[in-house]
């Protein structure tokens, strides 16, 4: 193929700054998205304990809000959110959040988020902390039983093995499934163009109203997702493997002879 | 509270204009939800096949395929089926296609996993008996293995139908005026009672799922009880 063949099907090389636009949003994509995981795994690992709490009133609430998270669609959690928190929200607080800031520190300005980039982070926090909380659980149900009834009689409280026995092990069988739920998330950040969170999907929409490169801005945007996606799977399996060779727990969980 | 905003918007909210104009609401997300379902059921058991009887590069090649569709945001393929089907097709398909169209891939690439990863946990043992009878390998493939490895499948197949029934949302995208879409259209026409308006539609969402997982499990118990024919 020819490059003047090439160019009728792609059209004329992007220019710089169209590249630059995407770049930008890949930065907002990778940020939300490690933002996102973070603050899931610890929310899920609340959620999760608080699931497994004996007292019911602490137990059903958690229920409920688990089973509301995720059987409803991501995109009208975020519409709820974005639209429905800043009615309730002190108007006072709104003009705030909706004025920029931006924290100078010589060499770089550090800007606040805008509304829109915290209802985001927000409403995935939630999303696939639901998400985290129930992978955990699979993997709370894969340790041993008489490990939680040991570490009772050594006299550790329910918390402390919670914490320091069962949750470590839990976590290393159910790594991979929460691997998936982190992968799973930097797909779902696309969903926040839909509240103006100027991410990648929103960047290659935008480069394509404005050039009609639509191959170009939607090509670059996918093999984007897609080196982000593999760079996290490879980064997480490896460290799954790592672990694995640390700790000398069975590959399959065992109930134990 | 004001419930008014949702008993003023309830027909539009489930039927959409109809009948004097094109179905929507939660009428067109059940019907994107199920031309989804089966279309991505189709593709997700002839490329599990697929990915389980072949060899060598081809099963290579369609590794990378089905870990592509995994790997891309539903929302990205919408945006390349609603540009490329005009192309490959040669005229504007309906909006709504190029949404089934992308949920089935993305579906169908999933599921292929699951299919591929079902039949080879059939021990080997049942293909050999089949030919020991006589029969060829499609035969065997259709008679025995498949009916015992979909059988087995059925949660997954349940929860990615769940996942289908959410994704039908990104149809809002593209301009379907699917239930999420009509939400966010009486949103911005009402504007102050945004928090009654999500919630309902949340728990309509809601009711679908649940009413789907539920369902599945209820017929996929009284399927077990029946006889293999």
């Amino acid at each position: 193929m020819t490059l003047s063949s090439l160019s009728a099907v792609f059209g004329e090389p992007m220019a710089w700054r169209y590249f630059a636009w995407l770049l930008e949003g890949f930065a907002v994509t990778v940020v939300l998205s490690a933002a996102t995981c973070a603050s899931a795994s610890l929310l899920g690992a609340v959620l999760c304990s608080l699931k497994a709490s004996k007292h019911r009133v602490l137990a059903l609430p958690v229920r409920t809000m688990i089973s509301a998270l995720r059987n409803t669609p991501l995109l009208v959690q975020l519409f709820f959110w974005y639209f429905g928190i800043s009615a309730f929200l002190p108007s006072a607080v709104m003009q705030w959040l909706n004025t920029p800031h931006t924290l100078d520190l010589h060499i770089v300005s550090l800007s606040f988020p805008g509304f829109e980039a915290i209802a985001a982070f927000f409403a995935l926090t939630l999303y696939a902390g639901s998400y985290i909380a129930e992978e955990l659980q699979a993997g709370i149900n894969q340790v041993d039983k008489r490990q939680e009834e040991t570490a009772r009689a050594l006299g550790f409280n329910r918390f402390q093995c919670f914490r320091l026995i069962i949750l470590p092990q839990a976590i290393i069988f159910a790594w991979m499934p929460i691997t998936g739920q982190y992968l799973n998330t930097i797909k779902n950040t696309s969903l926040a163009m839909a509240i103006g969170v100027a991410e990648l999907s929103y960047a290659s929409r935008q480069v394509e109203t404005e050039t009609f490169l639509t191959f170009q801005a939607f090509g670059v945007a996918t093999v984007l997702y897609i080196v982000a996606v593999c760079l996290t799977e490879a980064a997480a399996s490896r460290l799954h493997s790592k672990r694995m060779m640390r700790t000398s727990l069975p590959a399959t969980a065992g109930s134990g002879t | 509270m004001n419930a008014a905003i949702i008993l003023n918007n309830l027909d539009y909210v489930l039927i959409g204009a109809w009948p004097n104009g094109p179905v929507g609401g939660l009428t067109l997300t059940v019907i994107l939800s199920v031309l989804s379902a089966i279309s991505s059921a189709v593709i997700g058991i002839m490329l599990g096949i697929a990915l389980s009887l072949s060899r060598g590069w081809p099963r290579k090649g369609l590794r990378i395929v089905l870990g592509f569709f995994r790997a891309i945001p539903v929302l990205m393929l919408i945006f390349w089926t609603y540009f490329l089907l005009p192309i490959l097709a040669g005229f504007r398909p309906p909006e709504i296609a190029t949404v089934v169209a992308a949920l089935s891939l993305i579906g169908g690439a999933y599921l292929a996993g699951t299919v591929s990863a079902g039949i080879d946990g059939m021990a080997q043992g049942q293909w050999q008996a089949g030919y020991a009878l006589g029969l060829r390998r499609q035969q065997i493939l259709r008679l025995i293995i498949l009916p015992q490895a979909l059988r087995a499948m059925v949660p997954s197949f349940v929860n990615q139908w769940a996942t289908l029934i959410k994704d039908t949302s990104l149809a809002y995208i593209v301009g379907v005026p699917e239930l999420s879409f009509l939400a966010a259209q009486v949103n911005n026409r009402a504007m102050v009672y945004p928090t009654e308006i999500f919630l309902f539609v949340g728990a309509l969402y809601w009711g679908l799922c649940v009413g789907t997982d539920r369902l599945a499990r209820l017929l996929a118990r009284t399927g077990q009880g029946e006889p293999v024919s």
